[in-house]
Formats: structure tokens, C-alpha cells, sequence
């Protein structure tokens, strides 16, 4: 008997066919069926291979107010009380400026609260990535989120470029190979075909199955619930072939009885954390999980976390101090709780696993709006971070101000396409062929060699 | 397109599956009696039973600190969650006890018109969300009676009130505390544009964006929400702040507290020019807000974006270009956005009862709570229990993950089923069937189930049904409530007898009923309408 269930076997096993097993007795084929779905779910051992960590910031992060031009002059102007300065304490970079779009460099500085940033920075752990976003730059947060999970800018949206990588590249991957920690699925883990090995919990002590204290002396409901939607059933696979709709909410049924034993063990298997100092947020709290599978050497490549909050119109400073506001709670947030993660992948020793890659689904505009905000804009500032990031370096060039500012309807111009980001991502950190671009990004930017993020071992 | 459904075809079937969309289901007497109204008196009548608007939601008033003359927040963070979780079981009672079409209108225009209660904030949050959610049910009950009633939200700018009309229903929006708060209305002035209401108007709440359901239609520009952020300027709330005063309290005649008025120096009054039209068509220059919702209700594409949003939440995910647009000469030509009149052609379709209609919806979790509770004959849990489940479930009435409300990108529904959340729905059953709250939740102490009323088990499953030889009748009895337009396979039958009579025997064929109940409600099949 296999020890570990493969995507592949999962899938036939699981979702859609019977099993080859079928001259066994009922009994044993169902025990071994059993066994062989908790023996799927042991992670890998060693906990081996490379770890994305994708952090959503939702709503459209103001990244001139995260990564401030702080010498140019139309930036001072165009945000006359919320413009970050020496007198708010920025983190200047002092080692290097940025190549500018409009030719030259731009010196930078990190938002005040952005510390730790600052130290990845100087370790040489994190990359900018600067003037990312695409084509014709969709101003609605809901479109402009489906092009960002999609890949596929300006088009019907179906499915999500981390559903069609694992579709693509997937073959030999357990359930769990990607894992949101959120209450709703992201159109990014989305798969055409239905079966992306992914599953999006908000909180792991309720993502199980709860024993039933009342019942006498049989306690545990997965077995009586692997028996009702057809798990284990030899001829009937519990899938209707007629119901779409059905079909989906069953197949979204066996996912979840499959992957819960898998998360379960993982976190059993973590136990308690090595960095003892988390702040308390939902963030944090999400963070917490994922290192924990990281430590419970769970079979996850991909992790997916989401900060909401930064659809800042309104109140991203509060009257007349920028350090107080709407955006400077959400960086303080995202800076301490991404740093006692980092810390805790050092502790762990995974540090040099894992990379995460912030982004937003746009950047605001240039000159402020009359309530201390910032309206939607185009192009935004992304941050790689890592071990084992080509970091200390800028990538892409950073957008002309007075260009887009004053003609260009007040929204940044990008000169990255994020499509070449999450190549890279892909390619340079996961190992994906470039052979398979094609399959993953079906519309491809006009520029879409990777870039180095990743220092060269 | 969109021909009466004949009566020849009027099926038990059928009548369930409009019982379900137009309301929530009903109990074995009422979908019978249901059925045999559309079998005796003719479809229409059926139809007609379901849209009268008796609906006054006397029987759920405000919670009673709404009337107060005190800060309605209370003293602390605590009071303000308690305050919190009273609208939440607020706006739930309205669904469990209100007509059941004027509460599935209820739950689309809470969706449809999303607003989140941290960026409404701290003073009045309470007062402008319960007023904001009154505005919408008192056009999801319609005019009760034909009679009109004064609006609520603002009395003095809003002609008196006509509901149950989508035009007038989105003008009463743009005049409530609470979508001026969301989407940053009072601080937009002729002098500082803030763009966030205009750009949503004209995405979320009328024209939407995209080619799903028209082709033909031009979308709206930049310039358009440019121009329509300038005319929703100068919208300001007056005594926002619980003591304080602004100079709205020199207002002649002075306005209640925490009503809206318009600031007519913010105002921007410059003539516009939007979606093409330079004019409003009576003649006379596109200046307010009210032009801009008016001139949208008379393009094209506007009723079509709202009759496929319509039919996505009453029939099925994909809608064809040709019925959208039948449906939007209906909306628009025929009934004058009157909401009700449209759902009737609808109702009466045939297109609603298409193969590919029926059971082709995931329940929301609105719908799961609405539904279980009422099969079931009993009370919504309690009221900290509710707010539990909904957090866990992604539905916090309050907290739409976004301003598009409980978005559906990959078709109607389904992304209500993360795993996590199907999990949670799998489990979860015993709170109705066990009083099994506690391990949903950690730290709670106000969960006392004690004051969630059980199940009358004796009217769900007759004791002369439970003798294990009888469980075919006592299945069909339970499946008859519950999964009305179901079979089941035989594997789960199967499945399910076992554990019946292995619990009966050990424990007494209660406690086997109670077991039964809750492996039906954690099937894949009760997931779907």
C-alpha cells in the first residue's frame, strides 16, 4: 500500500472514480481506504521545498505613503497635510535610491512604522519591486482584485493563477498544497477544473470534526460523514453526475473531510509556537497559523493571508498628524506582525524556505482627496521578502510624479506588469519551467522576463 | 421570452421550488396547501399569495435603547458589542418572521447595498445602521396597503416615501446616514471631490461594469464618476456627534438629531455632463445627485444589471443576454422599476422553472439559519449564538468582506462554501438537533442554550413513526420537510438507517430522531435550494 496519496490519487480515489480495490471484503476496503487518507495527510518528512506566503492588503494600499519620496517636490505638493517628512521620523534608505521612471534616481524612505522592513532591507532579505500593475488599469476594487487573482487583465475572469499553476504543475501534490486563512475563498485559488488541492479556513480549531459528547459511545463524525457523502463508497462516489450544482458542494465536501485530517495533524504536530511575542490582531492571528503548519511540517507550498482595511478615502491621517490614521494603524499592524512571523521562521529554521510577496490590488492616487484620503489609483510599490531574496535591491523603476500627477490622471504609471512578478515568483523560486508560462499566464505582458528576486545560490 | 408557465405544468415540484426562492420553504402542510392554491385557483394565484404586502414588520420592532434619548452606544466597548449583536438578531428575526419574500428582498438589498459598520464608526453607528436596514425592509415589504409613508432616513429633503420602487429605493440610499458614512458622502465637498459614492453608484448600485450580461451597452467613464461624485457633493449629516452641535442646528426648522441635510454652499452646482447626456431630458442642466440617479434610470443598461442580479439571487447563476434583456424591458419599460410587479413575471415564467433553475442554488447562510429554523418549527438560537455562527460562516450583516456585499465571481453561491466553512456547516446541525452550541465556541459564557427553545420533536417526527421497522415512513417524513425536492442515494439510506437504529437501540428512538435530523441537515443536499 502507498504511504502518501498523491494528487493524482486523490483525485481518482477521492473525487471522481472508484477505487481499484474493488474485490475486497467492504470492511477492509473501507479501513484501508481510511488508513490510506490519514497516511496522505503525514506531511512530508523533513518539511522540505520552497514556501510562497502571498499577503493580500485589501482595499487598495497608498504605497507613496508606505515607500515616501521624500525629496520630491510634487509629492509634497500634491499632499499638502498627509505627506510623510523627516519631522514624522521616515526610515530613509540610505544605501542606494531608486532608478526613477522619469530618469535619475528617487530617494525613499519607509513609512515610520515600517521598522522592520527597514532591518529585512539592510540584511539584504527584501526586494522593492517598484511601478507594478498592467494594461489599462481597472480603478474598481472588485475588477481590478479579479485581474490581480486571475492573471488575466482586461478579460472574462474564470479561474485564478495559483489554481492553474497547480492544475499545470501540480501532478504529485497533497490536498492542502495551497491553504487561504480566511472565511472566504480567493478567486486566485480558483481551478477551471474544479480540483485545485486548496482549502481556505479562517480558524483551525473549528476546521474539524467536533466530537459529539451527546451521543453515546461513538464520538467521532468523520466516519459517519465519509460514509454520507460517498468517501468510501466502492461503486457510488458520492458525486452526482447530473447536478452540477450538487456535484460542486460535494466535491467541496470531500475536500473538506480529506484536508481537515491533514491541517489537524500539522497543527498537532507544530505545537506551540517558538517566537512567544505576537501582537493581537486578525493578521497576526492568521500568521500564527501558517507558522504553525510551517513548524507542523505541513504539506502546504502555498499560504495566502489577507489584511482588509486600506481603502483609505477617508482618515488615513487623522487631523493634521500623519502619525495617526487609518493607514498608519495598518502598516503598524502589517510591520509587526509580518516581523514576529519572519522571526518565528528564523527560530523555526524555515526562514530560508519561505517568501513572501505583498501586494494590493492598486495603488491610490497622487494628490489627496479633501477628507484626508487618497482615492483609487494605478500603479503601487510591491515588497519580496525572504532568506534567501535577492534583497537590497530595487526592481522596476519608480513612477514620474510630475508625469502622472499632472497629466496622466493623477494615477501612478506602472512599468512592471505584476504577471512578471508572479513569474518569477514561480519560476525563480518555485522551480516551474518556463515552459509552463504559457499554461499558467494564457495573456502574457509584453515584458515578461523574470526578474532576479532570488539571490543565485 | 419570458411566457406564463402553463398550468398543466404546476407540480408539487414546481410549487416547492417557488415556496423556496420567493420565500423559505415552507413545512409539509404549507407546501401542500400551497401547491393546491396554484392547483385549484391557477398559477397566478399561487403567485399572488406570495407577493401581498402585508408586510408592517410590527411584530419586529427596533431593539428598545433606538427610541432612547441616551448615546444608543452605551458607555463602553462592551455595550457597543452587545448593541451590535441586538442588530444582527435584529435584522435575523426580521428574516425568520417577516413575509418571506419581503425578507428575501430584505437579505438581496443588504447585499445589493452593503455597508460596513466601521467605516459608519463610533457615533450613531448604531442608529444609522438600524435606520439604514428599516429604509431597506420598508421597500422589501413594499407599500403596505398602496399606501405611502413618510421616509424615515431624512424628512425633510426625500419627497414622502413610495417603496418597494428600485429608483426611489437608491435615491433613499444616497440620503442615508449610513451610505453617506460607507462611502465618505459627508465629507465631499464642491471644493475637495471625494469620488467613493459616485463610483460606487454607478458600479455596485445601477450600471455595474463588465459584458456578463449586455454587450451593447456602453460602460460608464471615469469622466462619468467624475461627474457624478460632483453632484453627490454637500451631503452632510447633522448632530453626528453625540453632543455636539454644527451649524446644521441653526437649520430652519431644526432637524432631529442625526438626520441628513444639504449643505447647499458645499454643494457643487456646476452643469454636468454625464453618460453622454449634456441635459436632463425635460431640459435644464444635470446638477444634483438626484439628476445623476434619474438619468441613469433611464439608459439601457442600467435595468439590465439589476434584473441580472435579481434573477441571479431569485433563479440561477447564468442568465442568457437575450433573457436580461427581456427582463430589463420588464424592469424598466413595463413596471417602472416597481420591484414587485417585476418579480411576478418572474414568478410566473417559464424560464424560472427551467430545468436548470431548480436546485441550482447554494444556500447563502442567510437562507441556512431562515430555513433550518423555520422546517424545523423553532426559534432563532440565541442571540450571541447567531453572531457566532455568522462570523464563522462569513456573513456579519455589518462586515461585508467588501462594499460589493458577499460577492459571487465564480456563480451563484458558491463562494459561500469555503472549506472552512463546510466544514462548519457539516458540524454545526447540532445546535438544532442537540442544543450543541458549546463546541462551536470558546470563552462564551452568555451561550446558554437553555433559552433556545427545542424542537417539538413529537410534530417533526410523530412517535409512531420512530419504531425502527417504520423508518422508511419516519425518512420520508423527515426528507418531506427538509429536502422536499430530494432523493437521496441509496448508500446514504443505507448509512442512515444504520446509525438510527444503532442509536436508537443504545440510547431511545429520540435521541435516534435527533441523529437523523442531524446527519440530513449536514448532507451535501441540504446545502443546495
Amino acid at each position: 500500500m502507498k504511504t502518501k496519496l498523491n494528487r493524482r490519487d486523490f483525485v481518482a480515489k477521492s473525487v471522481w472514480g472508484a477505487t481499484a480495490s474493488l474485490s475486497l471484503p467492504g470492511f477492509l476496503q473501507q479501513t484501508l481506504l481510511n488508513l490510506d487518507a490519514r497516511a496522505q495527510s503525514l506531511p512530508s518528512p523533513g518539511g522540505e521545498g520552497p514556501i510562497v506566503l502571498l499577503m493580500e492588503l485589501a482595499g487598495g494600499n497608498d504605497t507613496l505613503n508606505t515607500l515616501v519620496p521624500y525629496t520630491n517636490s510634487i509629492y509634497n505638493e500634491a499632499r499638502p497635510t498627509l505627506k510623510l517628512g523627516a519631522e514624522h521620523g521616515i526610515i530613509n534608505i540610505t544605501d542606494k535610491d531608486a532608478p526613477s521612471a522619469a530618469g535619475g534616481v528617487e530617494p525613499l524612505a519607509f513609512h515610520p512604522n515600517l521598522g522592520a522592513f527597514n532591518t529585512l532591507w539592510n540584511d539584504g532579505e527584501m526586494g522593492i519591486i517598484n511601478g507594478v500593475s498592467y494594461p489599462n488599469p481597472s480603478l474598481s476594487h472588485f475588477t481590478s482584485f479579479d485581474y490581480w487573482h486571475s492573471a488575466e487583465p482586461n478579460s472574462v475572469v474564470k479561474d485564478g493563477w495559483v489554481g492553474r499553476y497547480l492544475d499545470n504543475q501540480c501532478d504529485g501534490c497533497g490536498a492542502t498544497t495551497g491553504i487561504y486563512i480566511n472565511r472566504r475563498p480567493t478567486l486566485a485559488f480558483a481551478s477551471a477544473e474544479g480540483l485545485s488541492p486548496t482549502v481556505t479556513f479562517a480558524n483551525p480549531q473549528y476546521f474539524n470534526w467536533n466530537d459529539q459528547v451527546s451521543l453515546g459511545k461513538e464520538k467521532s463524525l468523520e466516519g459517519l460523514y465519509r460514509n454520507l457523502i460517498g468517501l468510501d463508497h466502492a461503486v457510488d462516489d458520492g458525486i452526482s453526475q447530473t447536478d452540477d450544482t450538487l456535484a460542486y458542494v460535494q466535491r467541496a465536501a470531500h475536500s473538506a473531510m480529506i484536508s481537515t485530517a491533514s491541517v489537524q495533524s500539522a497543527i498537532e504536530q507544530g505545537g506551540t509556537l517558538l517566537n512567544n511575542s505576537w501582537p493581537d490582531n486578525g493578521l497576526s492571528r492568521s500568521l500564527q497559523t501558517i507558522a504553525q503548519l510551517i513548524k507542523g511540517q505541513s504539506e502546504t507550498s502555498i499560504y495566502y493571508a489577507r489584511q482588509g482595511g486600506y481603502d483609505t478615502h477617508n482618515n488615513q491621517i487623522f487631523d493634521g498628524d500623519p502619525l495617526t490614521g487609518r493607514h498608519f494603524t495598518l502598516l503598524q499592524t502589517l510591520n509587526n506582525s509580518l516581523d514576529a512571523f519572519i522571526q518565528e521562521m528564523k527560530l523555526q529554521g524555515n526562514w530560508d524556505r519561505v517568501l513572501i510577496l505583498t501586494f494590493s490590488e492598486f495603488g491610490r492616487k497622487v494628490i489627496q482627496n479633501g477628507s484626508l484620503g487618497t482615492d483609487h489609483g494605478a500603479a503601487e510599490s510591491l515588497f519580496v521578502m525572504g532568506g534567501r531574496v535577492n534583497g537590497n535591491q530595487f526592481f522596476g523603476e519608480y513612477p514620474d510624479l510630475a508625469e502622472d500627477a499632472r497629466i496622466k490622471n493623477n494615477s501612478l504609471d506602472f512599468n512592471i506588469d505584476f504577471r512578471t512578478v508572479y513569474r518569477s515568483v514561480l519560476e525563480k523560486w518555485m522551480g516551474v519551467p518556463a515552459s509552463a508560462m504559457p499554461a499558467i499566464f494564457p495573456s502574457q505582458p509584453v515584458n515578461f522576463d523574470p526578474l532576479d528576486i532570488i539571490k543565485p545560490l | 421570452m419570458l411566457d406564463p408557465l402553463p398550468q398543466e405544468s404546476w407540480t408539487r415540484r414546481n410549487a416547492n421550488h417557488l415556496l423556496q426562492r420567493a420565500g423559505f420553504g415552507g413545512s409539509p402542510d404549507e407546501q401542500e396547501a400551497f401547491y393546491q392554491l396554484g392547483s385549484e385557483q391557477g398559477i397566478e394565484a399561487a403567485v399572488d399569495s406570495l407577493l401581498e404586502t402585508s408586510e408592517d414588520w410590527s411584530s419586529v420592532p427596533w431593539p428598545f435603547w433606538a427610541g432612547g434619548e441616551t448615546d444608543p452606544n452605551g458607555d463602553d466597548y462592551a455595550g457597543q458589542a452587545v448593541r451590535r449583536r441586538d442588530v444582527t438578531q435584529w435584522y435575523f428575526e426580521c428574516l425568520t418572521e417577516g413575509q418571506p419574500l419581503a425578507a428575501k428582498l430584505l437579505k438581496f438589498f443588504a447585499d445589493h447595498f452593503a455597508i460596513d459598520s466601521a467605516t459608519i464608526n463610533q457615533y450613531y453607528r448604531q442608529i444609522g445602521l438600524l435606520r439604514y436596514f428599516e429604509t431597506l425592509r420598508r421597500h422589501a415589504a413594499g407599500n403596505v396597503a398602496g399606501e405611502d409613508h413618510p421616509f424615515e432616513g431624512d424628512e425633510r429633503l426625500v419627497p414622502d416615501g413610495h417603496y418597494g420602487n428600485f429608483r426611489t429605493l437608491v435615491n433613499h440610499v444616497s440620503w442615508s446616514i449610513a451610505m453617506i458614512r460607507t462611502l465618505d458622502l459627508y465629507v465631499s465637498t464642491a471644493n475637495n471631490i471625494n469620488e467613493n459614492f459616485g463610483r460606487e453608484l454607478l458600479e455596485l448600485f445601477s450600471f455595474g461594469i463588465g459584458q456578463a450580461y449586455t454587450d451593447l451597452d456602453d460602460e460608464y467613464t471615469e469622466e462619468d464618476v467624475v461627474a457624478a461624485a460632483k453632484a453627490f457633493t454637500g451631503r452632510k449629516i447633522y448632530n453626528f456627534r453625540w453632543g455636539v452641535r454644527n451649524d446644521a442646528a441653526n437649520q430652519n426648522p431644526p432637524l432631529p438629531p442625526a438626520s441628513v441635510y444639504q449643505n447647499n454652499n458645499q454643494q457643487d452646482n456646476s452643469a454636468k455632463t454625464f453618460y453622454g447626456s449634456s441635459s436632463m431630458p425635460g431640459g435644464g442642466n444635470i446638477v444634483d445627485g438626484d439628476d445623476i440617479i434619474e438619468l441613469i434610470f433611464q439608459t439601457d443598461r442600467c435595468p439590465k444589471h439589476l434584473s441580472w442580479k435579481l434573477w441571479r439571487y431569485f433563479a440561477s447563476p447564468d442568465p442568457s443576454k437575450e433573457l436580461v434583456a427581456a427582463l430589463a424591458t420588464r424592469m424598466r419599460d413595463t413596471h417602472d422599476y416597481e420591484i414587485r410587479p417585476f418579480l411576478k413575471d418572474i414568478f410566473l415564467s417559464s424560464e424560472f422553472y427551467d430545468e436548470s433553475v431548480l436546485n441550482a442554488q447554494i444556500k447563502d447562510a442567510g437562507d441556512y439559519l431562515v430555513c433550518v429554523t423555520k422546517q424545523l418549527g423553532t426559534q432563532l438560537p440565541t442571540r450571541d449564538a447567531v453572531e457566532d455562527i455568522m462570523q464563522q460562516l462569513g456573513y456579519e450583516i455589518y462586515f461585508p468582506p467588501s462594499i460589493a456585499g458577499w460577492p459571487e465571481p465564480d456563480g451563484s453561491g458558491n463562494t459561500w462554501l469555503s472549506t472552512g466553512a463546510m466544514v462548519f456547516r457539516m458540524n454545526m446541525a447540532s445546535i438544532w438537533s442537540h442544543h450543541n452550541f458549546n463546541i462551536f465556541t470558546t470563552g462564551r459564557t452568555r451561550n446558554a442554550m437553555a433559552e433556545f427553545e427545542e424542537v417539538d420533536w413529537n410534530t417533526i417526527a410523530p412517535p409512531h413513526l420512530r419504531p425502527v421497522e417504520n423508518f422508511p415512513l419516519l425518512l420520508e417524513a423527515l426528507l418531506g420537510r427538509m429536502l422536499p425536492n430530494r432523493e437521496l442515494r441509496k448508500s446514504q439510506v443505507r448509512t442512515l438507517y444504520d446509525r438510527y437504529s444503532s442509536v436508537s437501540s443504545q440510547l431511545g428512538s429520540l435521541e435516534g430522531v435527533k441523529e437523523l435530523v442531524r446527519l440530513i441537515l449536514s448532507l451535501p443536499e441540504y446545502q443546495i435550494q
